[in-house]
């Protein structure tokens, strides 16, 4: 099949509809609503079910209900609809329920705007809901990995048994690009510990409670063994002219993609530096940091926030060699002459921008 | 539903887990227990395919307690867990065991919607008008008034009437009962599994550590048959000791008719839980809270609209019949979508 020019976001139902996704609840919000709006054309087309929850509480907590049922499921919303969820995912993330949440980042805090921003790497990538617990995260930064990525967020939450989000922004969301179709997954497995309308299945019971605390510190070390063996497992990262570099540029999502034309500009000045683009933000790329923190002189991160992820970045790198940060919130996006300026600036003569 | 064989020898002792039930001596959740483990094996359905979905509270240990499939759900959210589990798998028989707290407080929203959309889905709301759970706290049954651990000073807020939030929501079979009176209890959950579209059933439940006795106008054997008239299909809406009392709708409310003092027995309304419009049904459940009326129990209202999941297969075969099956090759290249080479 041709490729197909289509925006990020409808990408993501593609994705989920090649992943084999047959049933959607959600919310409408901006500038989340296209996913939503392609489920409901969608889905149902294919025997599926599209269903416009009374709010996002109700979406995830149906999400919750139709995963116990051992199908493939999703949801789809924007920063503060991601605030309302996070109950949701806590429990799920006990119960370990697999689940697909998609978070196309606006501008915040409180009800900020629609435009695109970096800041709910916090609320995502370091639970945001109560409990010992965390999500495996995935940054598409282009149309075709908004496709891509949300057909592998499918395989680690069901793999896992767990929430995976895919966390991108307004702008990858509302961004056309041509994109090749991979294979449509065609056998979905059955789960041992899902809810079937059959005898095999009966004695299964779909729950987050503990009430003896041995055994729930027990469930608890379970679940950490599972977040170690995703890290083992399930690092993915892009890396861009990383080899000679003596500066490394870090940012994900859309960030990125200033970022590497930053780094081809500046590469044509001589000036040896690459970029280092975590794709999946839980497990971040820490151990590819600590390496290249041996044999570089600086990093500078690069985010659309207040400064959150910049937070891996340190815990990586241990104070071994300097970090510069540069950032725009609100929902401005930083052009790729305004980076190369600022790697001028911070980078190569040592100035706070 | 799949047919089977089996479901006919299916007894309460089947329905019986392992679980020491954790709920104090003497409490109504008892009877509901009971009554439902001896309505299960009645339903016509398979161990397998039926679950029980609850939220947090004392009656949300039920999923525990009845040997089938079951979902200890979020607090307030077990209606919107119910509807996920049913849509992502139609074949179940879904149910969810809910308290005042649970359903009206944390969980109106879901609770009101749940009927709106009509999912077959079956609520059994256990009421005791506390929170039990937490200690003794007023809920949002609690009566006007009520003192309790949080309100020492006794609440000064309203309390919903299930019921009319249930007929105001569009349910469409709407059911009270009481603890106290088990056969007509598992008389509403029988009835109840055979509505097609989402079923409510309010029952009455004595929390006897933190609200002992709340319905006791309501179950004490020398003043109940005065305080309580249950509603019946094609039958005269009467009640009292001597059944010498009845109800008549004056166009806005309900009167109490006295037979025994010259009212004529020809002026009782005769009950019909099938009417569509839920004019009465609405006023009979607003006779709740008044002291010189009776408490109605029964069904209040119980009628055929469209289902939901119904609706949606239904949506897909006509826009098929029309347009084609779906198919995925050709929906991934429709949409906002263009072929680039
Ligand atoms: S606290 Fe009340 S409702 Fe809860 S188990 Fe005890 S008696 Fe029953």
């Amino acid at each position: 099949m041709a490729k197909q020019l289509l925006k990020g976001n409808h990408a993501i139902v593609k994705g989920a509809l090649l992943a084999g996704c047959r049933l959607y609840f959600g919310y409408p919000i901006t500038p989340a609503s296209e996913i939503a709006e392609g489920a409901a054309l969608y889905f149902p087309r294919l025997g599926g079910t599209f269903l416009q929850a009374e709010s996002e509480v109700a979406a995830i907590n149906m999400v919750y209900g139709a995963s116990s049922g051992g199908l493939r499921v999703m949801t789809a919303s924007s920063s503060p609809g991601i605030s309302l969820k996070q109950e949701g995912v806590s429990y799920a993330a006990s119960a370990e329920l697999p689940m697909v949440i998609v978070n196309i980042m606006r501008g915040g805090p409180g009800l900020g705007n629609i435009a695109p921003e970096q800041s709910d790497y916090n609320q995502v990538v370091k639970g945001g809901g109560h409990g010992n617990y965390k999500v495996p995260v995935l940054a598409p930064n282009s149309v075709q990995e908004m496709c891509n990525l949300t057909m592998l967020a499918f395989d680690i939450a069901e793999k896992y048994r767990t929430p995976v989000y895919i966390l991108a922004d307004g702008y990858i969301g509302q961004m056309m690009e041509p994109v090749e179709f991979p294979k449509p997954v065609m056998n979905l497995p059955r789960h041992d510990w899902a809810i079937y309308a059959d005898a095999e299945s009966k004695d299964n019971l779909i729950a987050s409670i503990y009430l003896d605390p041995e055994e729930l510190e027990e469930h608890n070390r379970k679940l950490q063994r599972k977040y170690a063996e995703i890290e083992k497992n399930e690092v993915r990262l892009e890396e861009f002219m990383l080899d000679d570099a003596k500066y490394v540029l870090i940012g994900y999502g859309i960030v990125s993609r200033m970022l590497k034309t930053a780094v081809e500009k500046l590469r044509n000045e001589n000036i040896p530096i690459g970029l280092l683009r975590p794709k999946t933000l839980f497990p971040f790329p820490s151990k590819k940091i600590k390496e290249i923190t041996q044999r570089i002189e600086k990093f500078m991160v690069i985010e659309m926030s207040n400064g959150q992820m910049i937070d891996d970045v340190r815990l990586a790198v241990e104070g071994k060699i300097p970090i510069e940060f540069y950032n725009r919130m609100g929902g401005v996006v930083p052009s790729t002459d305004e980076i190369v300026e600022q790697v001028k600036k911070q980078l190569l003569q040592g100035e706070r921008g | 539903m799949s047919a089977n064989k089996d479901i006919k020898q299916l007894t309460r002792d089947d329905f019986v887990t392992d679980q020491e039930p954790r709920w104090c001596p003497g409490c109504g959740d008892y009877s509901i227990l009971a009554q439902t483990r001896k309505v299960l094996p009645e339903i016509g359905v398979p161990r397998e395919n039926i679950v029980w979905v609850s939220g947090i509270g004392c009656s949300s240990r039920f999923p525990y307690y009845v040997d089938t499939y079951g979902i200890h759900g979020i607090h307030g959210r077990a209606a919107a867990i119910a509807s996920g589990v049913k849509l992502a798998n139609p074949d179940l028989s879904v149910w969810v065991a809910t308290g005042d707290g649970d359903a009206l407080s944390i969980g109106g929203n879901h609770f009101i919607h749940l009927f709106r959309r009509n999912i077959d889905i079956n609520m059994v709301l256990f009421n005791n008008q506390i929170y039990g759970l937490t200690k003794g706290q007023y809920s949002p049954t609690s009566e006007h008034g009520k003192i309790t651990k949080s309100s020492p000073l006794g609440s000064i807020e309203h309390p919903f009437n299930p019921v009319s939030l249930a007929i105001a929501s569009g349910a469409t079979y709407i059911a009270r009962t009481m603890d106290r009176d088990p056969h007509h209890l598992s008389e509403m959950l029988l009835k109840a599994s055979q509505h097609e579209g989402t079923s409510f059933i309010e029952v009455y439940q004595n929390c006897n550590i933190f609200n002992d006795g709340a319905f006791f106008h309501l179950t004490d054997k020398k003043v109940r048959s005065e305080n309580v008239i249950y509603l019946e299909h094609e039958k005269p809406l009467i009640f009292g000791t001597n059944k010498d009392k009845g109800l008549t709708f004056n166009g806005k409310s309900f009167d109490v008719l006295n037979l025994a003092n010259g009212d004529k027995e020809s002026d009782v309304m005769i009950y019909d839980e099938y009417e569509y419009d839920s004019t009465i049904a609405f006023s009979l459940s607003k006779l709740t809270y008044n002291p010189s009326k009776p408490t109605p129990v029964g069904i209040f209202r119980n009628v055929n609209v469209n289902l939901y999941e119904k609706q949606m297969v239904q949506q897909i075969e006509d826009h098929t019949a029309s347009n084609g099956k779906g198919d995925l090759k050709s929906l991934l290249a429709s949409g906002e979508s263009w072929s680039v080479n």
